[in-house]
């Protein structure tokens, strides 16, 4: 695991009883996963009390050193010996490393289902409403007398959060192509798990 | 129902029971054409050169052949209702069939002509799917993420558009299930005795 040069320096001021104590380490650790999991601003920390005793620019340095060596970890799924390894480097203390490791272990899934969100993907489909219509007649043609369905499909484009819409009608038959045709695809996806 | 024609519309007609039935017959084959294709008023020329009559004359009987299915088509009306509309023309027996069996044999098309010009919405035209596992990305590596792309194919107006989106095992599964509900929902005692009721 490659760490730059300012995280390894901001990582040896969080290893040192000098400049952090255990609890104010811990509360480090945990408010930086909270900032990074949360989406709170980074300036919040800085009018935190527990860090009061601490030196503002030393401060932000070790919380940006403490969140890119976290998702530096969870980015490359590193094991527990290479998280151990690379603290021990840094001299964190066996105490330091069960509280920062353990910590990470809490977090884990969260951060990795955060990081598999960030990137360009199409469109994603979040639910489906319907109605059921039955068509009487037109303005150009009488006696239509057909069951039509609206669909709607509910999409978060990615990123943004921001929700979309995709509004369509079908008759009958179109909707039991779709419905068959989705199932094709559920059937696949079954099958392909099993393997 | 019957149809109603107004004396215009007559008198426009009144100009078919003047020329051969076989005239007629293929005035009925023009009127049919321009409902699917368009009009073309060159074809108005020609055959009045060759009936010696007015280009109007022609245009008035077409229009009025176009007018009296594309009424009736709209409308649905029965074979007798169709008969009984025409009887107020005066026209020989022979001329009442050809348009009546004129209008048995083109009411299908001509209604999914006009269904096409009802307002509508985006429509299903069809629905590809693929499989994938997403394995790594720049902000995550070593992933297993089984991902749904499906392109969907709308069609307005006779254009076609196709939107790709894409979901998760589990959601597909979600809106599987709530569609079989909206096909499930047309069997019901509701529905089904309004469908029967509304005829």
């Amino acid at each position: 695991m490659e760490l730059s040069e300012f995280v390894q320096k901001g990582l040896q001021y969080l290893a040192d009883p000098e400049y952090f104590d255990v609890k104010t380490f811990s509360h480090l650790v945990e408010v930086s996963f909270r900032t990074l999991l949360a989406s709170q601003t980074d300036d919040a920390i800085l009018d935190d009390p527990e860090f009061k005793q601490v030196d503002k620019t030393l401060l932000k340095h070790c919380h940006v050193a403490a969140t890119t060596c976290i998702l530096e970890i969870a980015k490359q799924n590193a094991d527990k010996s290479t998280v151990c390894t690379c603290l021990e480097d840094i001299k964190f203390d066996a105490e330091r490393i069960d509280v920062f490791y353990s910590s990470f272990q809490k977090n884990k899934s969260e951060l990795e289902s955060l990081l598999s969100s960030i990137g360009k993907c199409p469109p994603h489909i979040c639910d489906a409403s319907w109605r059921l219509d039955y068509q009487i007649k037109n303005s150009h043609v009488h006696k239509v007398n057909q069951p039509t369905y609206l669909i709607t499909l509910n999409v978060e484009n990615d990123g943004a959060r921001s929700a979309d819409e995709v509004h369509f009608s079908c008759t009958m038959e179109q909707l039991q192509d779709l419905v068959g045709k989705m199932k094709d695809a559920a059937k696949s996806l079954d099958k392909a798990t099993q393997m | 129902m019957l149809l109603v024609l107004t004396d215009e519309h007559k008198e426009h007609l009144g100009f078919l029971p003047e020329v051969d039935s076989a005239v007629v017959g293929e005035f009925g084959r023009i009127a049919v054409e321009f409902l699917k294709k368009g009009s073309n008023p060159k074809i108005y020329e020609g055959a009045a050169r060759k009936l010696n009559v007015a280009v109007e004359t022609v245009q008035h009987g077409v229009e009025g052949l176009m007018y009296l299915l594309t009424e009736s088509s709209k409308l649905m009306i029965s074979e007798v209702d169709f008969q009984d509309s025409v009887l107020v023309l005066g026209f020989s027996d022979e001329l009442n069939k050809l348009l009546l069996q004129l209008y048995l044999d083109n009411r299908k098309e001509i209604r999914h002509i006009l269904s096409e010009l009802a307002p509508s919405l985006p429509h299903y035209h069809n629905l590809e799917w693929r499989l994938d596992v997403q394995l790594a990305s720049r902000a995550l590596r070593q992933q297993v993420k089984p991902v749904v792309t499906l392109k969907l194919h709308l069609e307005t107006d006779g254009t076609q558009s196709a939107r790709v989106l894409q979901t998760d095992p589990a959601t597909l599964l979600h809106i599987i299930q709530e569609l079989e509900h909206a096909l499930a929902e047309v069997k019901t005692n509701h529905c089904r005795r309004i469908l029967r009721n509304i005829k």
